[in-house]
Protein backbone atom coordinates (compact mmCIF):
# COMPACT_ATOMS: atom_id res chain seq x y z
CA UNK A 1 0.00 0.00 0.00
CA UNK A 2 2.68 1.87 0.54
CA UNK A 3 6.23 2.09 -1.42
CA UNK A 4 9.66 5.29 -1.27
CA UNK A 5 10.54 5.88 -4.94
CA UNK A 6 13.46 8.12 -5.64
CA UNK A 7 13.35 10.95 -7.54
CA UNK A 8 15.76 10.92 -11.43
CA UNK A 9 15.71 14.47 -13.05
CA UNK A 10 14.33 17.83 -13.20
CA UNK A 11 10.93 18.08 -14.66
CA UNK A 12 9.47 18.69 -11.27
CA UNK A 13 12.04 21.27 -10.59
CA UNK A 14 11.62 23.29 -8.19
CA UNK A 15 9.75 21.48 -6.10
CA UNK A 16 11.19 18.12 -6.65
CA UNK A 17 14.94 17.80 -7.03
CA UNK A 18 16.83 15.20 -8.37
CA UNK A 19 17.85 12.40 -5.29
CA UNK A 20 14.52 13.42 -3.54
CA UNK A 21 12.18 10.65 -2.21
CA UNK A 22 8.85 10.34 -2.17
CA UNK A 23 6.29 8.27 -0.51
CA UNK A 24 3.52 6.81 -2.63
CA UNK A 25 0.40 5.32 -1.83
CA UNK A 26 -0.77 2.48 -3.94
CA UNK A 27 -4.51 2.11 -3.43
CA UNK A 28 -6.05 4.98 -5.38
CA UNK A 29 -8.93 3.66 -3.85
CA UNK A 30 -8.09 5.27 -0.61
CA UNK A 31 -5.82 8.47 -1.75
CA UNK A 32 -8.04 9.81 -4.51
CA UNK A 33 -5.94 11.34 -7.65
CA UNK A 34 -7.48 15.00 -8.14
CA UNK A 35 -6.06 17.77 -9.64
CA UNK A 36 -2.49 19.12 -8.38
CA UNK A 37 -2.13 15.62 -7.21
CA UNK A 38 1.51 14.17 -8.16
CA UNK A 39 1.51 10.89 -9.89
CA UNK A 40 3.83 7.98 -10.16
CA UNK A 41 3.33 5.70 -13.33
CA UNK A 42 4.25 3.80 -15.42
CA UNK A 43 4.72 4.89 -19.00
CA UNK A 44 5.37 1.88 -21.71
CA UNK A 45 8.32 3.91 -23.54
CA UNK A 46 9.24 6.02 -20.65
CA UNK A 47 9.48 4.03 -18.22
CA UNK A 48 8.34 5.19 -14.12
CA UNK A 49 7.52 8.90 -14.06
CA UNK A 50 6.98 11.32 -11.67
CA UNK A 51 4.34 14.10 -12.83
CA UNK A 52 1.90 16.55 -11.46
CA UNK A 53 -2.06 15.85 -12.70
CA UNK A 54 -2.91 19.09 -14.39
CA UNK A 55 -6.56 17.71 -15.83
CA UNK A 56 -9.02 14.61 -15.47
CA UNK A 57 -10.63 13.70 -17.96
CA UNK A 58 -14.83 13.11 -17.45
CA UNK A 59 -14.62 9.98 -18.06
CA UNK A 60 -12.59 9.52 -14.85
CA UNK A 61 -10.25 6.78 -16.53
CA UNK A 62 -7.07 9.34 -18.02
CA UNK A 63 -5.34 11.80 -16.46
CA UNK A 64 -3.47 14.64 -18.31
CA UNK A 65 -0.07 15.21 -16.51
CA UNK A 66 2.35 18.05 -16.47
CA UNK A 67 6.13 18.70 -15.22
CA UNK A 68 6.37 21.97 -13.87
CA UNK A 69 9.79 22.50 -15.93
CA UNK A 70 8.94 24.15 -19.41
CA UNK A 71 10.83 21.63 -21.55
CA UNK A 72 9.29 18.84 -19.11
CA UNK A 73 8.07 15.47 -21.70
CA UNK A 74 5.04 15.07 -20.32
CA UNK A 75 0.90 14.84 -21.58
CA UNK A 76 2.14 17.48 -24.48
CA UNK A 77 4.28 15.13 -25.60
CA UNK A 78 2.73 11.20 -25.19
CA UNK A 79 -0.71 12.41 -24.51
CA UNK A 80 -3.03 11.12 -21.40
CA UNK A 81 -2.08 8.67 -19.54
CA UNK A 82 -4.89 5.51 -18.80
CA UNK A 83 -5.50 5.01 -14.93
CA UNK A 84 -4.15 1.61 -15.45
CA UNK A 85 -0.60 2.86 -16.15
CA UNK A 86 -0.59 4.60 -12.51
CA UNK A 87 1.15 3.14 -9.59
CA UNK A 88 0.57 5.40 -6.43
CA UNK A 89 -0.37 9.30 -5.58
CA UNK A 90 2.74 10.92 -3.68
CA UNK A 91 1.91 11.19 0.02
CA UNK A 92 4.77 12.68 1.22
CA UNK A 93 7.56 14.68 -0.05
CA UNK A 94 11.11 14.10 1.34
CA UNK A 95 13.20 16.81 0.03
CA UNK A 96 17.31 17.03 0.59
CA UNK A 97 16.71 20.65 1.51
CA UNK B 1 16.87 14.13 8.63
CA UNK B 2 13.94 12.59 7.03
CA UNK B 3 15.63 12.66 4.08
CA UNK B 4 18.82 10.49 5.38
CA UNK B 5 17.58 8.64 6.92
CA UNK B 6 15.48 7.00 3.83
CA UNK B 7 18.65 7.47 1.86
CA UNK B 8 19.72 4.90 4.44
CA UNK B 9 16.84 2.76 3.85
CA UNK B 10 17.66 3.25 0.02
CA UNK B 11 21.30 1.78 0.25
CA UNK B 12 19.80 -1.20 2.24
CA UNK B 13 16.38 -1.91 0.10
CA UNK B 14 17.28 -0.50 -3.58
CA UNK B 15 13.97 1.53 -4.52
CA UNK B 16 12.65 1.77 -7.62
CA UNK B 17 13.59 5.33 -9.52
CA UNK B 18 10.59 7.40 -10.85
CA UNK B 19 12.27 9.81 -13.38
CA UNK B 20 10.84 13.12 -13.52
CA UNK B 21 12.95 13.76 -16.87
CA UNK B 22 13.17 16.62 -19.06
CA UNK B 23 14.70 15.38 -22.46
CA UNK B 24 12.68 16.31 -25.32
CA UNK B 25 12.66 12.99 -27.11
CA UNK B 26 11.81 13.40 -30.83
CA UNK B 27 11.09 9.57 -31.50
CA UNK B 28 12.92 9.86 -34.82
CA UNK B 29 15.17 7.15 -34.78
CA UNK B 30 16.91 5.33 -37.77
CA UNK B 31 19.98 3.33 -38.69
CA UNK B 32 20.74 4.49 -41.58
CA UNK B 33 23.27 7.37 -40.51
CA UNK B 34 25.10 4.46 -38.84
CA UNK B 35 25.22 2.38 -41.94
CA UNK B 36 26.31 4.96 -44.06
CA UNK B 37 28.84 5.93 -41.50
CA UNK B 38 30.19 2.55 -41.24
CA UNK B 39 30.41 1.99 -45.16
CA UNK B 40 32.82 5.07 -44.87
CA UNK B 41 35.15 3.78 -43.02
CA UNK B 42 35.88 1.11 -45.50
CA UNK B 43 35.96 3.47 -48.12
CA UNK B 44 38.36 6.17 -46.48
CA UNK B 45 40.59 2.76 -46.06
CA UNK B 46 40.26 1.49 -49.88
CA UNK B 47 41.41 5.47 -50.47
CA UNK B 48 44.19 4.96 -48.10
CA UNK B 49 45.56 2.25 -49.70
CA UNK B 50 45.24 3.56 -53.19
CA UNK B 51 46.68 6.62 -52.23
CA UNK B 52 49.41 5.12 -50.71
CA UNK B 53 50.61 2.62 -53.94
CA UNK B 54 49.82 5.67 -56.11
CA UNK B 55 51.53 8.84 -54.69
CA UNK B 56 54.68 9.36 -53.34
CA UNK B 57 55.13 9.56 -49.71
CA UNK B 58 56.18 12.47 -48.29
CA UNK B 59 54.98 15.23 -51.20
CA UNK B 60 52.69 17.52 -50.10
CA UNK B 61 49.70 16.05 -52.13
CA UNK B 62 50.44 12.81 -50.67
CA UNK B 63 50.36 14.19 -46.58
CA UNK B 64 47.56 16.60 -47.64
CA UNK B 65 45.14 13.27 -49.15
CA UNK B 66 46.43 10.79 -46.23
CA UNK B 67 45.87 13.53 -43.86
CA UNK B 68 42.03 13.81 -45.09
CA UNK B 69 41.09 10.46 -44.94
CA UNK B 70 42.40 9.32 -41.61
CA UNK B 71 40.36 12.47 -40.51
CA UNK B 72 37.29 11.53 -42.26
CA UNK B 73 37.63 8.26 -41.31
CA UNK B 74 37.67 9.12 -37.37
CA UNK B 75 35.34 11.46 -37.68
CA UNK B 76 32.66 8.96 -39.66
CA UNK B 77 33.72 5.54 -36.80
CA UNK B 78 32.66 7.63 -33.97
CA UNK B 79 29.29 8.91 -35.75
CA UNK B 80 29.21 5.06 -36.21
CA UNK B 81 29.38 4.83 -32.64
CA UNK B 82 27.41 7.56 -31.56
CA UNK B 83 24.24 6.80 -34.02
CA UNK B 84 24.08 3.20 -32.52
CA UNK B 85 24.14 4.77 -29.23
CA UNK B 86 21.44 6.65 -29.19
CA UNK B 87 19.10 4.27 -30.84
CA UNK B 88 20.21 1.68 -28.39
CA UNK B 89 19.66 4.06 -25.37
CA UNK B 90 17.04 6.33 -26.23
CA UNK B 91 14.73 3.66 -28.37
CA UNK B 92 15.80 -0.01 -26.97
CA UNK B 93 13.60 -0.59 -23.82
CA UNK B 94 11.88 -2.46 -22.07
CA UNK B 95 9.94 -4.98 -24.19
CA UNK B 96 12.43 -4.47 -27.12
CA UNK B 97 15.32 -5.44 -25.31
CA UNK B 98 13.81 -8.67 -24.22
CA UNK B 99 12.69 -9.69 -27.24
CA UNK B 100 16.37 -9.20 -28.32
CA UNK B 101 18.24 -9.92 -25.53
CA UNK B 102 22.19 -10.37 -27.59
CA UNK B 103 21.49 -6.89 -28.15
CA UNK B 104 23.85 -5.26 -25.25
CA UNK B 105 26.55 -7.49 -26.63
CA UNK B 106 26.35 -6.20 -30.13
CA UNK B 107 25.90 -2.84 -29.21
CA UNK B 108 29.43 -3.71 -27.23
CA UNK B 109 30.78 -5.31 -30.31
CA UNK B 110 29.63 -2.65 -32.45
CA UNK B 111 31.98 0.22 -30.06
CA UNK B 112 34.66 -2.05 -30.18
CA UNK B 113 34.83 -2.24 -33.60
CA UNK B 114 34.59 1.58 -33.88
CA UNK B 115 37.41 1.96 -31.98
CA UNK B 116 39.54 -0.99 -33.34
CA UNK B 117 38.49 1.20 -36.75
CA UNK B 118 39.92 4.39 -35.74
CA UNK B 119 43.20 2.49 -34.23
CA UNK B 120 43.69 0.87 -37.23
CA UNK B 121 43.18 0.70 -41.19
CA UNK B 122 42.43 -2.40 -40.84
CA UNK B 123 39.92 -3.37 -43.51
CA UNK B 124 38.70 -6.60 -42.12
CA UNK B 125 38.14 -4.26 -38.78
CA UNK B 126 35.90 -1.53 -40.99
CA UNK B 127 34.23 -4.83 -42.70
CA UNK B 128 33.30 -6.06 -39.35
CA UNK B 129 32.29 -3.07 -38.42
CA UNK B 130 29.58 -2.96 -41.28
CA UNK B 131 28.18 -6.43 -40.78
CA UNK B 132 27.22 -5.77 -37.49
CA UNK B 133 25.99 -2.54 -37.57
CA UNK B 134 23.56 -4.39 -40.38
CA UNK B 135 22.84 -6.84 -37.98
CA UNK B 136 22.11 -3.93 -35.54
CA UNK B 137 19.91 -2.28 -38.16
CA UNK B 138 17.89 -5.26 -39.31
CA UNK B 139 16.93 -5.76 -35.06
CA UNK B 140 15.86 -2.14 -35.29
CA UNK B 141 13.21 -2.79 -38.35
CA UNK B 142 12.19 -6.13 -36.75
CA UNK B 143 11.32 -4.10 -34.00
CA UNK B 144 9.44 -1.72 -35.66
CA UNK B 145 7.91 -4.38 -37.61
CA UNK B 146 9.28 -2.85 -40.98
CA UNK B 147 10.64 -5.90 -42.95
CA UNK B 148 13.84 -5.44 -44.35
CA UNK B 149 15.55 -6.60 -47.81
CA UNK B 150 19.66 -6.92 -48.20
CA UNK B 151 21.12 -5.00 -51.29
CA UNK B 152 24.13 -3.46 -52.85
CA UNK B 153 25.42 -0.35 -51.69
CA UNK B 154 24.91 1.86 -54.94
CA UNK B 155 28.07 3.68 -54.03
CA UNK B 156 31.68 2.38 -53.20
CA UNK B 157 32.49 0.64 -51.50
CA UNK B 158 29.17 -1.45 -52.76
CA UNK B 159 29.08 -3.34 -49.98
CA UNK B 160 25.48 -5.63 -49.34
CA UNK B 161 23.51 -3.31 -46.87
CA UNK B 162 20.54 -3.95 -44.59
CA UNK B 163 17.71 -1.62 -45.82
CA UNK B 164 14.16 -1.46 -45.27
CA UNK B 165 11.25 -2.13 -47.75
CA UNK B 166 8.78 0.94 -47.11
Amino acid sequence: MFRFIKVTGNSLSPSYQEGDYVLIGTCSFFFGINVGSNIVFTHPDYGLLIKRVSRIHPSGDYYEVRGTHPQSVDSRIFGLIPKKYLVGKVLWHISQS
Amino acid sequence: MFHSFVQILDHVFHFQKAKAHCDIPCGIYDPHQAQVAALTVVRMIDLMEGLAKREEKGSVAYDNSMSRYIAVKEEHAELTKHEIRIIWGDFMKGKKLDENPNLHDLVHQIMLLGSSARQSADREVALQLVDAVNEFAKIFWDVKGVETKTAKAPYAPSLEMVYPVL
